[in-house]
């Protein structure tokens, strides 16, 4: 067993953190205030490449391993939670497509998707199907020279600003999930009604929409097979944990180093607030829960290199860092007492931000479900 | 027109640094390494200056330990064509770089040299200037624009009072200063492209330079801590105090 890094994942942790501390890191608190769409920082990252971390080189992407993949979005999630949670949804939409569609398909679309032109939202959850994606309603039925798509989706990321969209529907509602298929629908598609943003607690600078479906599709937006789409999406949401458990570890950091800062300047009772043995033994679980959470990520994350499946690594990494997001982030808010309740500080966005870590990509109840299941089987 | 670049690794200009508690230095234990961003800007300008298509070539070299041949890398990630990697463990002292440099410089033919004005380090402000005297090379430290033309340099200079215009001849010895240019970020593709950019790695003993130090370090102290302030009561106990302790009064 080894515990570090090699020189190519300190190259691209480096290069996500250069750019992220000077341009994200301004961005941040302003998206979190006006609810302004992520679109400077995300363009910003992807200029540099960013967008294609998940691809192989064959589509533009650049080949990294997905440790040096979570180092850069724990990066990113350090400074600006709503840019990351843009940028893995647009991950969710890219994964699909490398996991699911036709090698014409990945040709065509995933070049600009890796270079920063194309943007993709992934659409999967319903009001009516959330946490149990196969009861979804939204159908797609074939007619002479395409598809018709009717439904609702929503709570979908990037929604009105993503280019493409992979939406997830019912071919052969009698199929039960082995019914379910993928289509990829063009943002300008006639027939497609956004929703404006909802107000979220957090991660006000990346939003999300219920889309309304009733539209045409050209024979070729099926995504590869039909009836392969609720496989397809299991395996994308594989992958994607681990970006969420890395998104958990960026964030928790970014709580843990303030305290840490904050308990060395501030002074109560004559002496530094990390001189008081309470003050110092919540900083210590603090750390300590960070620390446990890195390692569960970056497990998943090796484990996501290997070929083999990883469900049960990545469900591990986005229970253990979610959860401890959570426990982190209040801790933060403690450290700092009431300076941790003002939105001067970024200590109260830091506690709404985490928050949904433990509710997108499968709630904690869901990954317990996941491990569960794996470990009694 | 081939340009080298001589790039410094220093401790990154976020950390606090924290003096060791023998006084024998900085502590360099899990600290965060980064390319000198004076030296930044000097990559930067040798990779525009090829973009503009005025530079054929640009080398970038760098002198101390293996670690050095990361910031090489994001060197070479930034545009630059090849690196060469002088491998010492000796705590390098200014003169003994200058000296490695002018043997590099002898290998290599460059016609523009450029270096950072100063490494945020050790603040010495003086390889270029001591590179451009053993080479018997101009020099135009404290850049903050520069224009090629035929044959020769124009370089402004930020100096005392205000901004002095030089033209150099080539070969020529040049020190960025902050004003020069904004360094671009690496790309991730350039990244991996960068893994397959040459590296060559030589020693001081096959450039023939002695690098042994000549001074000697007698302790490194952390600058005093900032102490509470006081109140006066009058003009003249403040006047007093900043003539008689402060001492920035005569
Ligand atoms: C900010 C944000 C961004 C999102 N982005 C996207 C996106 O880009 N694409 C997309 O498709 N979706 C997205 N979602 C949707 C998200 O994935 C779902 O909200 C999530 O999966 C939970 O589903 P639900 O909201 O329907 O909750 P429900 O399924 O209604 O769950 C309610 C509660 O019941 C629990 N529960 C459910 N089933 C069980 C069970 N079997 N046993 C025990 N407890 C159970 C849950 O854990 C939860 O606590 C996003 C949501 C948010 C808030």
């Amino acid at each position: 067993m080894n515990f570090t890094f090699n020189e190519d994942d300190i190259a691209f942790q480096d290069a996500a953190h250069r750019v992220c501390a000077e341009v994200l890191k301004t961005n941040a608190a302003r998206y979190d205030e006006t609810r302004e769409f992520c679109r400077e920082s995300l363009d910003a990252l992807g200029e540099l490449g960013f967008w294609g971390m998940n691809l192989p080189e064959q589509y533009g992407g650049v080949d990294i391993s997905s440790i040096a993949m979570s180092l850069a979005v724990e990066e990113i999630a350090y400074h600006c939670a709503a840019t990351c949670s843009s940028l893995t949804a647009h991950f969710l939409a890219t994964d699909s497509v490398l996991i699911g569609a036709t090698e014409d398909q990945k040709q065509t679309l995933l070049p600009q998707c890796a270079s920063g032109e194309k943007l993709g939202a992934f659409a999967l959850t319903e009001p009516g199907a959330g946490s149990n994606p196969a009861e979804m309603r939204t159908r797609a039925v074939r007619t002479s020279d395409g598809w018709h798509l009717t439904g609702t989706k929503h709570y979908i990321t990037n929604g009105a600003f993503a280019d493409f969209l992979v939406v997830y529907a019912k071919t052969d509602p009698d199929q039960g999930h082995r019914g379910i298929s993928a289509f990829l629908v063009d943002r300008h598609t006639a027939g497609l009604e956004f929703s404006s943003p909802e107000k979220t607690l957090g991660l006000r600078g990346s939003h999300i929409y219920e889309i309304g479906f009733d539209c045409v599709l050209p024979l070729d937006a099926l995504m590869g097979e039909e009836g392969a789409g609720f496989a397809t999406a299991m395996e994308v949401l594989d992958r994607g944990r681990v970006e969420v458990a890395a998104m958990s570890v960026g964030i928790s950091r970014a709580a843990r180093d303030a305290s840490l800062a904050w308990s060395k300047e501030r002074i109560v009772g004559g002496k530094p607030l990390c001189r008081h043995q309470g003050i110092q033994w919540m900083l210590a679980e603090m750390h300590a829960q960070l620390e446990a959470a890195k390692l569960v990520t970056y497990k998943a994350a090796d484990a996501r290199d290997s070929g083999q499946r990883f469900s049960l690594e990545s469900a591990v990494a986005k229970l253990v860092a979610s959860e401890a997001a959570a426990k982190v982030t209040d801790a933060a808010v403690q450290v700092h007492g009431g300076y941790g309740y003002i939105s001067d500080l970024p200590i109260e966005r830091y506690y709404r931000d985490a928050r949904i870590t433990r509710i997108f990509e499968g709630t904690s109840e869901i990954q317990k479900i996941i491990i569960g299941r794996a470990i009694t089987a | 027109m081939k340009i080298l670049v001589a790039v410094k690794r220093v401790i990154d200009h976020n950390v606090k640094i924290r003096v060791k508690p023998d006084h024998s230095g900085v502590d360099l234990t899990n600290v965060k390494m980064a390319l000198n961003p004076f030296c930044e800007i000097a990559v930067e300008q040798a990779v525009r200056l090829k973009e503009a298509g005025l530079a054929s070539e640009v080398l970038v070299v760098s002198a101390g330990p293996k670690a050095v041949q990361e910031q090489l890398r994001t060197a070479l990630a930034l545009g630059a064509d090849r690196a060469l990697h002088i491998d010492t463990e000796v705590a390098l002292e200014s003169l003994a770089v200058a000296h490695l440099l002018k043997a590099v410089v002898e290998q290599e033919q460059p016609e523009l040299v450029l270096l950072g004005k100063q490494a945020i380090d050790s603040d010495n402000n003086q390889t270029g200037q001591m590179l451009a005297a053993l080479g018997g090379m101009p020099q135009g430290t404290f850049a903050s624009a520069l224009e090629v033309e035929q044959g020769q340099i124009k370089v402004t200079r930020e100096i005392d009072g205000g901004l002095e215009i030089l033209a150099l001849a080539l070969p020529a010895v040049i020190t960025t200063d902050l004003r020069l240019n904004e360094p671009r970020y690496a790309k991730l593709p350039d990244i991996m492209k960068a893994k397959k950019k040459p590296l060559a790695v030589t020693t001081p003993d096959a450039l023939g330079v002695d690098v042994s130090p000549r001074l000697r370090l007698k302790a490194v102290e952390p600058p005093p801590e900032r102490q509470g302030g006081i109140k006066v009561a009058s003009v003249a106990e403040l006047v007093d105090k900043l003539k008689n302790v402060a001492k920035v009064i005569a």
